[in-house]
């Protein structure tokens, strides 16, 4: 997958299950405080990654250091450099 | 003790989602009971007909709110906002710590219930699962998102007595306000309709199977060709407030609640018991401080099972003969389950504001083991001052109480 493509995926999970309108999705932005997810929408946001890139990734650590929406397009971007392909789905 | 009164009310029913057509659909004589499309792919189920409620407006509620309420609890949040509405109440006063709510319901949201095991049980795994299934089908997920999307924070609880649910919550209600505990109690209940609710009593042999081709005449309660129930779905909530409070306020007030009783039968987890039922009667009887010839009609819970209605009957003849006006709503909206005592004491409201005792729908023929009590059949005017409400649940769970007009 290119960055646009995992960005594009990561964004309509957000547009999907999280009902966040699409042009407040912009990297930057804080998913916590500007698109006020809690903890509780973290595990939906897990399992609907989980879904949508065919990848296990609820026990992860590098899930709790997740910020901005920027760092979750870097997450799933090093899965699939880790040769871990999201769109594979091996992992 | 201190006098309660209901001073609001909210329905989501078969008939639609307010009181009005919860009311003017009876009125109207209308059945809200459906072919139900795509059940019959469920081997077994035999009963393939039901009363479904439309979830509408559920977007009106925010994501963060809406995310731990299954279909039931949407119904709640609505029902209760009506009641407060209706009621007077500004949403400022739902957080004092005197002001609290009680939903029933049998269980927590059957759909979502059979969604995580759905998603859970074909791989036996555990990291599908929304973190909100937990919070959708929990027993008390209507009061809980109820209390937490309204902001109340009295005492929030729930009742979980199958069909007694919402009698045994405004009954709760009604001693927590009598007893000076609270003086403000939303109660009623909550319940939705899933082809795996249906399935629980067709196993049993309950439900009504012999009418999938012609819907709207079943249920037939009391009725010589009854065969069973049909489930519906819908929530009703009551606004109990203490008397003088509500008078203070010049709100309006639909009726007071005189007496209450709740007794199990101990005797048979599925089959009514005559004995325990006319012990359940008389005590609410008595704690009313009535005798049965004060009550002016009888809403009663008439499932359209072979033996339930058949005992009921039978109680209802022991202990008021026959010149009670009897009547009950399943007709129109199938078994509401856990919301019907509430539903179907808001339509008794109903009978003592418009002075018209709504008749029992598809009650053609009274079966014989159902006679010796005063049937109502058509529309009947009179002045109805006193009104029982009877519910009974599986467990042996009886429920009884009564209401007199306000200007008594």
């Amino acid at each position: 997958m290119t960055e646009q493509e995992i960005a594009e995926t990561v964004n309509e999970i957000l547009e999907e299950y999280f009902e966040i309108e699409r042009e407040r999705l912009l990297p930057q932005v804080n998913i916590f405080e500007d698109l006020e997810l809690d903890s509780l929408d973290i595990v939906d946001l897990v399992v609907a990654m989980q879904k949508k890139f065919n990848v296990r990734i609820r026990d992860d650590e590098r899930i709790k250091s997740i910020r901005t929406l920027e760092d979750i397009y870097r997450f799933v971007a090093a899965l699939e450099k880790e040769g871990v392909s999201p769109a594979a789905g091996h992992f | 003790m201190r006098r309660v009164v209901i001073s609001g009310v909210g329905a989501i029913s078969a008939l639609g989602n307010d009181v009005a057509s919860l009311v003017g659909g009876i009125e109207e004589g209308k059945s809200a009971v459906r072919y139900m499309e795509g059940w019959d792919q469920y081997i077994g189920l035999r009963s393939l007909v039901a009363a479904p409620a439309e979830l509408k407006n559920e977007k009106a509620i925010p994501r963060k709110s809406r995310r731990s309420m299954g279909r039931m609890s949407i119904f709640a949040v609505q029902a209760t906002e009506q009641s407060l509405d209706d009621a007077g109440l500004g949403r400022e006063s739902l957080s004092s710590s005197r002001l609290g709510c009680i939903i029933g319901s049998t269980m927590g949201s059957a759909e979502s219930l059979s969604e995580t095991f759905e998603t859970m049980l074909p791989e036996r795994d555990l990291s599908r699962l929304s973190a909100m299934k937990f919070f959708q089908v929990v027993s008390h997920t209507a009061a809980m998102n109820v209390a937490q999307y309204l902001g109340i924070t009295g005492c929030v609880m729930a009742t979980s007595a199958a069909c007694a649910s919402s009698l045994q919550a405004i009954g709760l209600g009604y001693d927590l306000i009598r007893m000076g505990t609270q003086d403000v109690m939303v109660c009623g209940g909550s319940e939705e309709l899933h082809p795996t609710v249906t399935g629980s009593f067709d196993i049993l042999f309950a439900t009504s199977t012999g009418y999938n081709d012609d819907p709207q005449r079943t249920p037939r309660p009391f009725d010589a060709e009854r065969d069973g129930l049909v489930c519906g779905e819908g929530c009703g909530i009551l606004v109990l407030e203490e008397r003088e409070r509500a008078l203070e306020r010049g709100a309006k007030i639909y009726a007071e609640i005189v007496g209450y009783h709740t007794s199990g039968s101990g005797e048979h987890v599925s089959q009514s018991n005559r004995a325990s039922i006319v012990h359940c009667l008389r005590e609410a009887l008595a704690s009313a401080e009535l005798s049965p010839g004060d009550i002016d009609y009888i809403s009663a819970h008439g499932t359209a099972t072979k033996h339930g209605d058949e005992v009921e009957a039978k109680a209802i003849a022991e202990v008021f003969g026959d010149s009670v006006p009897v009547s009950g709503l399943k007709g129109y909206i199938g078994h509401t389950l856990g919301a019907s005592g509430a539903l179907e004491l808001i339509v008794s409201l109903a009978v003592m504001k418009n002075g018209v005792i709504y008749p029992t729908l598809n009650l053609n023929t009274v079966d014989e083991g159902c006679r010796g009590i005063c049937h109502v059949r058509e529309p009947l005017r009179r002045d109805v001052r006193t009104v029982m409400k009877n519910c009974f649940a599986f467990g042996g769970i009886n429920a009884a109480l009564v209401c007199r007009h306000p200007e008594n």
